[in-house]
């Protein structure tokens, strides 16, 4: 049986065969040693093929001084295109360069004189360019096929053609023996890779552990880096380690005692709270402990200063200031991330631009409101500047610059709030003024609201019902 | 005649099994039956009323094993006024122990009970006290017995099972990584992925630097030239936690992971190195940011 049908078709084994040797030659062996580049590289983890586009072969090792040493080629770089030239010094010499640059996705692209690089993406074989070239030492179009991809380049009759760049992309371990072996007379170019999602790891990997070394490269990728996605990680990043620096205090407490846990009321309260927060330690009430988590909270406290030192030097205060501007950063999550950096550094120098935010009619108002917030953060050196971004300005910018107000407190803010209550006719102002007053909660902020009540007896709108809740919680409150 | 010897035989088996249960039943203390008459009712406070039967059955049997064992699975603080001792002595450490009671009594069928039962409940006390009499197993018992029996419910069809063998692993090899690190090691190569899984986690609970090697060599596989010798993402993926678990040691496998570029598993490594907060991660992480997104490379040909 097995003979008479071996008998009748031959090529019955000889198929099987051949695939196993293919199989054994190209898709298998996950590392290869090539003799030209002595260099050997390694075949991608399985299960990263075809994931975030990600293709090639990683350098696993080179012969010192052999021609991948002396490039400068990197161990564990992807490399994940090959690209060859192809000069043109004659028509037979374009159309070869051609022949072998048409295969299946790949890129070719086309130098012409005086013109810039024509990119050319070549998805199935057998595609045609459509260009027929003529010449001796230079070479010269002759003819554009019309719907052919060279017919929608701004390509014309008589261009001079100088070279063909044949950009192959590296799919697997088969695919860069077979291209090196096709390049093999020719000068090649790696072109390597690196994840966009290995960097936002790291990115945020580095904010977390709370390192002096990552502000200036965070602060570097922030400014320059033309990845979105990667500056939104790296400035929520310093955010973080802003965060961390503003808690230094508390973390010199359990340094200077040289241990991980302390009571917790000989601590501040809302440094505890923050630090708990951001995960950093674990407070019990009932045992009155505040204890440092191990190993990051109990590793940071050696940090703490560097980091608070480091944070404070003034450059950080600089580049968030720039960036909170709507001309300057288009993104509105990095401007209220930067709002949110100054509002904990609170640096004086910042609040002319923190008040243009808060001005700004065009600024989102979450955006503007979170200026006021950092004003109030900054607070007393604030309070002249809010003053007068309140006079005569509109409706919004007045709420966020009286609820500033009411945040920082003291007596000029508090005159300021008693007079402009006292002749404030929109209901929305009344309100924020009211409750700006409320928080201050000194004894002239308390008759004001009284002679309010006062005015509003008889009053059914929102402002009465607003007072009465606003006395019921400071009845209710411990003062 | 033969029919008959049948049915003689029939009579007879059945006259036995009677009198065996009228023995049991005749043997069986009045308050645990009465205790387990409560539970199966549904009686106000049942629980609480069934846990003082059987507290008055120890009282007269001390070596009532039952008893122990339901006393463990239904005590609870909640009963009792805190601070007495009453309370004290509701303590999961307690009721473990009386768990432990039961097993020593009658080995095997407590050991199943404990391990396939008692882990299931989804009482995490329940579960607790079982963890403390199992760890009383290991300690005093039939050590070899309950490994095997891990095993088996590591290597069980059934999820539950498999996780909770998991999880007694694994604070088994807290107490004994010498011991318990090779057992896991050896599940690494069970066919069942589901099984390995579980022997990763478990081997992360355990901490144990001893298990870096194996657990490197799984997550090297991802590359292996056969792929019958590649292990499946997950449990690479669980892998690198493992490592970032077990800390220390791990922290340069974590470093080398960053590294390799053809490597799945890089993210996993670097969030694993970020929970850790070692500093040994940052030169690494900066590292990874100064490479370049993409960079050209000529190589001259070579003459």
């Amino acid at each position: 049986m097995l003979k008479t049908f071996a008998d009748r078709n031959p090529n019955a084994f000889i198929l099987p065969l051949f695939f196993l040797a293919l199989v054994f030659g190209l898709g298998c062996d996950s590392r290869y040693y090539d003799e030209r580049m002595q260099m050997e590289v390694q075949q991608l983890d399985s299960d990263l093929e075809n994931r975030w586009s990600t293709s090639g072969v990683v350098v696993l090792a080179m012969t010192p001084n052999g021609p991948a040493d002396k490039a400068d080629v990197e161990v564990g770089e992807l490399i994940s295109y090959i690209i060859a030239e192809y000069p043109i010094q004659n028509a037979g010499d374009f159309n070869s360069a051609m022949k072998k640059a048409i295969d299946e996705d790949n890129n070719l692209v086309l130098y012409i004189k005086d013109k810039p690089p024509f990119r050319i993406a070549i998805r199935r074989l057998g595609d045609k360019i459509g260009l027929k070239v003529e010449g001796g030492s230079t070479v010269r179009v002759k003819e554009i096929q019309p719907g052919t991809p060279a017919a929608n380049l701004d390509i014309e009759v008589g261009d001079i053609v100088e070279k063909v760049v044949d950009e192959r992309k590296i799919h697997s371990l088969g695919d860069y023996k077979k291209t090196l072996g096709e390049f093999s007379k020719q000068q090649v170019t790696f072109r390597t890779s690196e994840l966009i999602g290995v960097k936002i790891a790291s990115v945020t990997a580095l904010g977390e552990l709370g390192d002096t070394r990552a502000v200036e490269p965070l602060m570097d990728i922030f400014t320059n880096s033309s990845e979105l996605s990667l500056r939104k990680a790296a400035v929520s990043s310093l955010e973080r380690l802003v965060e961390l620096s503003a808690l230094n205090e508390l973390f010199q407490q359990f340094q200077a005692a040289n241990v991980d846990e302390l009571p917790a009321d000989s601590l501040q309260a809302q440094q505890l709270e923050s630090a708990a927060i951001l995960g950093l330690l674990t407070v019990d009430l009932a045992e009155n402990t505040a204890t440092l988590k191990a190993p990051f909270g109990t590793q940071f406290r050696h940090r703490a200063a560097a980091l608070h030192q480091k944070i404070n030097e003034g450059q950080l205060v600089t580049l968030a200031q720039r960036y909170i501007q709507r001309a300057v950063e288009p993104e509105q999550e990095i401007r209220r991330a930067c709002l949110s950096m100054l509002g904990i550094l609170r640096p004086a120098s910042a609040i002319d631009a923190l008040v243009v935010v808060l001005k700004n009619p065009g600024e989102l108002p979450g955006i503007r409101f979170q200026a006021g917030l950092a004003l109030s953060q900054i607070g007393d050196p604030a309070v002249d500047a809010l003053i007068a971004a309140f006079e005569g300005a509109d409706t919004s910018t007045k709420d966020i610059a009286v609820s500033a107000l009411g945040g920082i407190g003291g007596t000029k803010a508090r005159n300021l709030l008693i007079n402009a209550l006292e002749s404030a006719e929109e209901p929305a102002i009344q309100l924020t003024l009211v409750d700006a007053l409320a928080k201050i909660g000194d004894a002239p902020a308390l008759e004001a609201l009284e002679r309010q009540r006062t005015r509003f007896q008889e009053d059914d709108t929102g402002i009465r019902i607003f007072l009465a809740e606003v006395f019921k919680n400071l009845a209710s409150e411990p003062r | 005649m033969r029919n008959c010897a049948i049915s003689s035989l029939r009579s007879f088996c059945l006259a036995l099994g009677l009198a065996v249960f009228i023995v049991a039943c005749g043997t069986q203390n009045e308050n645990l039956s009465k205790g387990k008459e409560l539970i199966k009712s549904d009686k106000r406070r049942k629980e609480e009323r069934a846990v003082r039967e059987f507290k008055l059955a120890i009282q007269q049997q001390p070596d009532i094993a039952e008893a122990h064992y339901l006393l463990g699975f239904y005590d609870s603080q909640e009963f009792y006024e805190p601070g007495t001792p009453e309370w004290e002595k509701a303590a999961i450490a307690e009721r473990g122990n009386h768990m432990f009671r039961a097993y020593q009594t009658e080995q095997r069928k407590y050991l199943e009970t404990l391990i396939f039962e008692t882990l299931r409940d989804d009482e995490p006390d329940v579960q607790n006290a079982a963890l403390v009499a199992l760890q009383q197993v290991y300690r005093k018992g039939d050590r070899s017995r309950l490994l095997s029996q891990l095993e088996k419910a590591m290597k069980s069809k059934d999820n539950r099972d498999r996780h909770d063998a998991h999880w007694v692993l694994g604070h088994l090899g807290k107490e004994d990584p010498g011991t318990l690190v090779p057992i896991l090691v050896k599940l690494l190569d069970h066919g069942r992925m589901e099984t390995r899984l579980n022997a990763v986690k478990a081997l992360g609970e355990v901490g144990s630097e001893q298990a870096i090697p194996s657990l490197a060599a799984l997550i090297d596989s991802g590359s292996a030239k056969w792929k019958r010798d590649r292990e499946k993402p997950e449990v690479r993926q669980l892998a690198v936690e493992a490592l970032g678990k077990i800390g220390g040691a791990a922290v340069p496998e974590l470093v080398k992971i960053v590294q390799n570029k053809g490597s799945s598993l890089r993210v996993d490594a670097i969030r694993a190195l970020s929970s850790l907060g070692d500093e040994k991660a940052v030169v690494p992480l900066l590292d990874a940011l100064k490479a370049q997104s993409s960079r050209e490379v000529v190589i001259p040909f070579a003459n």
